[in-house]
């Protein structure tokens, strides 16, 4: 269970190195990617998604390389499983251990101790997604390609609004439950059942992981702004599950 | 924000400087209180209780009874579902914030953050009472002989209670709220952790102090409140309490002892008789057992009792006879 800032700074560093050697590893390999294109592209053929995938690529090239292994492959679902760990336990994690009374017995408000666990969390989850994004333009250098700064903020303002709902509907759940490893493995289920959507060339519309589809970071670098309906109601569900969390959170006997 | 500095209503009277003093200094006092959860009730509707200003009031009761509810309410960490609280002067009202800054209070429940080191656990436990109350803390604790610079995974039971103990004794409080502070404790801790308790309450804090431990309430307290049920069955005086005890004889006749044996002892100087089994406690309407004593020789059709005991009952004993429930 994180709790603290220590908790936090720990847990955020771990993930954004995780997403730092993702990144590296994957800007290193784009000389021998861009070399060996079709032979991957035929790899990547029987699953329409990925042959997709691939063709963006083709198209698009770096830009859209990068975005595809650091937002779509390292950002979303990772992230995804970062906001669901650090987001189940926040609460529940305090039920589950006992820990309640003491935490609340303070003269502390619920509402500051609720805002602080929630910023906290999400900072975690965010920070790094930042951090590593701005490092993209360094390691690029080093394969002679690079990126605008605007499109590498743009992009990953856009990741982390996709991964505010999911953290704020796990911590919402938190609020009320007091299983984490049961929230967890829920929340976790339910977002590799999305990725696995995405995949399915007929389903593929139904699937979240459509927010953060390749094509809509690449439109984002074009148009230069959002799409503000697919990000609008992002975070409004963002607010309304935190104004969720807040009131079972006041309600909650220890 | 009114503390205890800054609040200065009524000044108390008498030579030298008196300490600022504001309305409802020290009191709890709870009107019309009742909660539920579900269909079980916690405490039953329409619980009345004024305490304080100053001095330990015992809160006794068997186990489900509604004591750690109760407590649990006045500091808001438990909803009120109805009635008024008004602790210290703050009204209970939403989170209970305004009444958890002026009061302290120790859960029963002993679940502490055992990757903590026990200087850092006092810390986090006295987040929001300021670098005093800290330092106070960590010298109780320290004059408790407790490690501090260990983690509390490594914390025996009672190391626990008392770091509790020590983050509860710390701010400069009017109100102290303290569930089962002692349990767990070996007789000396105990003892130490009473004296405490005493001269804190000698310097004009109210401390409500539940306890399974009736020897430590006969110590301590000054008042007790007797909940059974979720409804206060006794709120008396200790004293009274005692000179109530010395009114009851508890006699055990032989096994196979002939029947109606409450109906034999009844009498002008007999209040209540409790049949056991063969165990009889007598509570007599004067302090003197010598009529009673004389009057049972004579009675007809009476075994001779076994023995016969006066003024040596236990707090829980005393309970048992006094209002014909288990104490804890």
């Amino acid at each position: 269970m994180i709790r603290g800032i220590k908790g936090y700074v720990l847990y955020g560093l771990g993930f954004f190195i995780v997403l730092e050697l993702m990144l590296f590893a994957a800007i290193f390999y784009w000389p021998t990617f861009a070399e060996n294109f079709s032979a991957i592209s035929k790899l990547a053929s029987p699953i329409p998604m990925l042959r997709n995938l691939t063709t963006v690529v083709k198209e698009e090239g770096i830009p859209a390389y990068v975005i595809g292994q650091h937002y779509f492959k390292g950002c979303s679902a990772l992230g995804t499983a970062a906001c669901v760990l650090f987001a189940a336990s926040a609460i529940a994690g305090e039920a589950h251990r006992g820990t309640m009374e003491i935490w609340l017995s303070r003269p502390v408000s619920r509402t500051r101790l609720l805002t602080e666990r929630w910023l906290g969390g999400l900072i975690a989850v965010i920070l790094p997604v930042f951090l590593s994004s701005y490092t993209i333009p360094y390691l690029l250098d080093m394969v002679d390609e690079s990126m605008q700064w605007d499109d590498i903020t743009r992009c990953s303002i856009h990741m982390c609004l996709f991964l505010a709902p999911i953290y704020a509907i796990t911590f919402a759940w938190s609020a009320f439950g007091s299983e984490p490893l049961r929230i967890s493995f829920v929340m976790l289920f339910l977002s590799i059942l999305t990725f696995a959507l995405y995949l399915v060339e007929s389903a593929t519309d139904y699937s979240l992981f459509r927010i953060v589809d390749v094509r809509v970071f690449l439109e984002i670098l074009k148009t230069k702004s959002f799409d503000w309906k697919m990000v609008g109601p992002l975070l409004a569900a963002t607010g309304i599950f935190y104004v969720v969390a807040l009131k079972a959170f006041q309600r909650r006997t220890p | 924000m009114t503390t205890r500095t800054e609040a200065a209503i009524s000044p108390s009277e008498g030579p030298g400087p008196a300490p600022p003093t504001y309305a409802g200094q020290g009191v709890i006092s709870v009107e019309g209180l009742g909660h539920r959860f579900g269909d079980k009730i916690a405490l039953q509707d329409g619980l009345n209780l004024t305490l304080g200003p100053g001095g330990v009031v015992g809160l006794l009761g068997p186990n489900g009874s509604g004591k750690s509810t109760l407590m649990r309410i006045l500091v808001g960490l438990v909803p009120k579902q109805m009635g008024t609280a008004v602790v210290d002067g703050a009204t209970l009202l939403g989170d209970g914030l305004a009444v958890r800054k002026r009061v302290t209070y120790a859960p029963g429940e002993l679940h502490l953050y055992g990757e903590m080191k026990g200087s850092e656990h006092l810390k986090l436990l006295l987040r929001g009472r300021g670098h005093a109350a800290v330092e106070k803390a960590l010298s109780i604790a320290a004059g408790l002989d407790l490690p501090l610079h260990r983690r509390v995974r490594g914390y025996s039971h009672g190391m626990k209670r008392q770091l509790l103990f020590a983050a509860s004794m710390g701010p400069d409080v009017r109100v102290r709220i303290l569930d089962e502070i002692s349990e767990g404790l070996d007789p000396t801790k105990r003892s130490q952790i009473l004296g405490r308790i005493e001269e804190d309450a000698d310097s004009g804090t109210t401390i409500l102090l539940s306890s399974h431990h009736l020897a430590e309430i006969d110590r301590a307290c000054k008042r007790i409140v007797f909940l059974n049920d979720g409804r206060i069955i006794a709120d008396e005086d200790s004293e009274a309490v005692r000179q109530r005890a010395a009114r009851v004889i508890k006699i055990r006749f032989a096994e196979g002892s002939e029947g109606l044996i409450e109906a034999k002892l009844q009498g002008d100087d007999v209040e209540r008789v409790d049949v056991e089994g063969n165990d009889v406690r007598v509570l007599l309407r004067e302090e003197d057992p010598r009529p009673f004593l004389g009057r049972l020789s004579g009675i007809q059709g009476l075994s001779a009792p076994q023995s016969v005991e006066h003024g040596k009952l236990s707090l829980r004993e005393l309970y048992r006879s006094l209002y014909g429930v288990e104490g804890t």
